[in-house]
């Protein structure tokens, strides 16, 4: 009898509940909140640790650079503990921003940061192993593995050297992708639209497409005395085949019913071409490129590692003739850094070109 | 409403087939007049070359036999003359319902002209707060509206419309019936439209073709002379319906 009574009690305010449900205009963080599995009070303890432990871990880092006596001499020591500071102190001011947030019902800024908490905790752990096994002990074999300390202090110092190699990696790249992009762009629209050109260039294509761009880089500089144009031609053509490729499938592979809709619409041959074969074919063509760009970073090194006399292939080079192992170590910082900007980038262009297929659901 | 006479004479269609040497005769011999203000539907089983007389009218492919004039022109090619409505919506999905919408406009760079014509058909749709979305986030029966519209807009002598409910549930399928219905009573321009769904014609139009396959012909001609609106339980309906049916051999 209670029983029964119990359930169309449940019955009852759960109907409420559902009322209230149907009335309320819930944004899609109210929802995730109201779906997601009620905590337990261990786990609630163990976010909370989560998100803390980049500070106890970064804390931990920084005493450990502080207090460990060094194996051998480290000049202009403070760099280091300054970046360790830095990072630290970026921290706390997002895990107080997420609290804050929180606080005011306002729950992402936390999930993310507990999303990303672990992996700042294993960065700092890794940082403090790393000056563990260099500076502290020596147990990686100096001076080639130099501590992170030396490396700042290096770039630092040699910045100059460091900034105008980069410009001239930057020149080179974006002139060889822009010219490679340009003219991938045209042959894959051509060879994509009209089976003539395709019938022309197909063969091209197969016995060039698999040769990789680098293995180039020999004959252009027995052929040409210009090594910065064999290079720009270099990489434009790894570009270049990549886009070719992918346009031309983007651009074979429209919807047929396309073209019959817009031609219906009164769009005149040209206009297929513009307004229908190549928006519709975007998604390859950005694909291609950013193919292209990844074959462009790996040809732009090679080439500035074999004969371009700049740019920070060479200074890798460069510095590992004198044995300035700090400097190679700081260059590839600095190669990554320009590589992840210049990918972030595009992917920037790609998501607000390609806006229209988030659309997915409604 | 603009005047249009739409003379199909002995048209045939033939295509190659794709695995074997031969061809398939997809129509044969269409003797076919029709005026502005008529609403014509093509019935019958799949492969009698509905959709591809509809295709020839619109001028995506011309006939292998005979001609097809609209006022005593040849029609070459297709032009903004014939609008046509295709079984999936086919919007442009890198475009917005709006830049769907006045397509045709921006391509023949009329759009500064047009832009009242685009308000009112987007409110005649009921789409304005849609104006900005891209077709991924449509229903169906939305997408097939912004479709219909971006036909519409130009005032076509002729819209052809190719199975265009075929995809829709039930509900949404009658109610696209009538907005159909009211947009041709509104201009009494020519409507053709192909579908499978002998209840459909006998609701829509004012005169059924019914066709037989292999080679495709039209077998029947039938004048549906009932007022509008129709009710799908009356007498004469079901009458109408019973005499199509019988000529579809069911």
């Amino acid at each position: 009898m209670s029983a029964k009574q119990t359930t169309t009690l449940q019955q009852d305010s759960l109907g409420a509940q559902t009322d209230w449900l149907a009335g309320a205009s819930l944004s899609r963080q109210e929802l995730a909140e109201l779906e997601e599995k009620r905590k337990t009070p261990r786990q609630l303890a163990w976010d909370y640790f989560l998100i803390f432990s980049p500070l106890l871990c970064g804390l931990a880092a920084i005493l450990e650079y502080r207090l460990v006596p060094d194996a051998f001499s480290n000049d202009n020591p403070m760099t280091y503990f300054y970046l360790l500071v830095i990072m630290l102190v970026i921290y706390g001011l997002k895990l107080a921003w997420a609290f804050f947030q929180r606080s005011r019902n306002k729950r992402q800024a936390y999930q993310d940061l507990l999303y990303l908490a672990p992996r700042k905790a294993v960065l700092f752990l890794l940082l403090l192993a790393y000056d563990v096994l260099t500076l502290k002990t020596g147990i990686l074999t100096q001076p080639f593995i130099p501590p992170i300390n030396q490396i700042m202090n290096i770039a630092w110092i040699d910045r100059e050297m460091i900034i105008l190699s980069s410009l001239h990696t930057l020149r080179l790249l974006m002139l060889g992708y822009v010219i490679g992009v340009a003219l991938g762009l045209v042959t894959g629209i051509f060879c994509g639209y009209s089976p003539r050109f395709r019938y022309w260039l197909d063969p091209v294509i197969k016995f060039l497409g698999p040769i990789p761009t680098s293995t180039w880089i020999p004959i252009i500089m027995v052929i040409t005395s210009n090594l910065f144009g064999g290079s720009v031609f270099i990489i434009a053509l790894g570009v270049w085949f990549a886009v070719t490729v992918a346009t031309m499938t983007g651009i074979s592979n429209v919807d047929k019913s396309y073209f019959d809709v817009a031609r219906t619409l009164g769009a005149k041959e040209s206009q297929l071409v513009f307004r229908v074969a190549i928006p519709s074919a975007m998604p390859n063509i950005l694909q291609g490129m950013t193919q292209g760009m990844s074959s462009a970073c790996t040809a732009i090194m090679i080439a500035e590692m074999m004969g371009v006399k700049a740019g920070l292939g060479w200074y890798i080079t460069w510095a590992k003739a004198w044995a300035a192992y700090d400097k190679m170590f700081a260059s590839l910082f600095v190669i990554s850094l320009i590589f992840t900007a210049v990918t972030k980038l595009l992917q920037a262009f790609k998501n607000y070109v390609l806006r229209w297929q988030e659309g997915g659901v409604a | 409403m603009k005047k249009s006479h739409l003379v199909l004479e002995q048209v045939s269609k033939s295509f190659p087939r794709v695995e074997t040497d031969g061809v398939t005769h997809a129509v044969t011999n269409i003797n076919l007049s029709v005026h502005d203000g008529e609403f014509v539907c093509l019935v019958g089983p799949s492969g009698c070359g509905k959709s591809t007389i509809l295709r020839m009218v619109a001028g995506l492919i011309p006939p292998t036999l005979g001609k097809i004039t609209l006022n005593g022109q040849d029609i070459n090619g297709p032009s903004d003359e014939c609008g046509m409505v295709f079984q999936k919506p086919t919007l442009f999905p890198w475009l917005t319902v709006e830049n769907n919408i006045n397509f045709s406009f921006r391509m023949d760079g009329t759009l500064d002209q047009h832009h009242a014509e685009v308000e009112r058909i987007l409110k005649m749709i009921g789409l304005e707060e849609f104006r900005t979305d891209y077709p991924g986030q449509l229903s169906g029966g939305m997408a097939q509206r912004v479709a219909l519209a971006r036909s519409l807009i130009t005032e076509p002598r002729i819209l052809l419309l190719d199975e265009p409910l075929g995809a829709l549930d039930a509900f949404t399928r009658m109610n696209m019936q009538d907005e159909i219905l009211n947009i041709w009573q509104q201009n009494r321009n020519l409507f053709m439209m192909v579908t499978h769904d002998v209840d459909e014609a006998v609701y829509m139009s004012t005169r059924i073709l019914v066709m037989e396959p292999s080679p495709g012909r039209i077998k029947e001609d039938i004048v549906i002379d009932l007022p509008y609106p129709r009710k799908r339980s009356s007498e004469e309906f079901t009458d109408c319906r019973s005499q199509i049916l019988a000529a579809l051999d069911f």
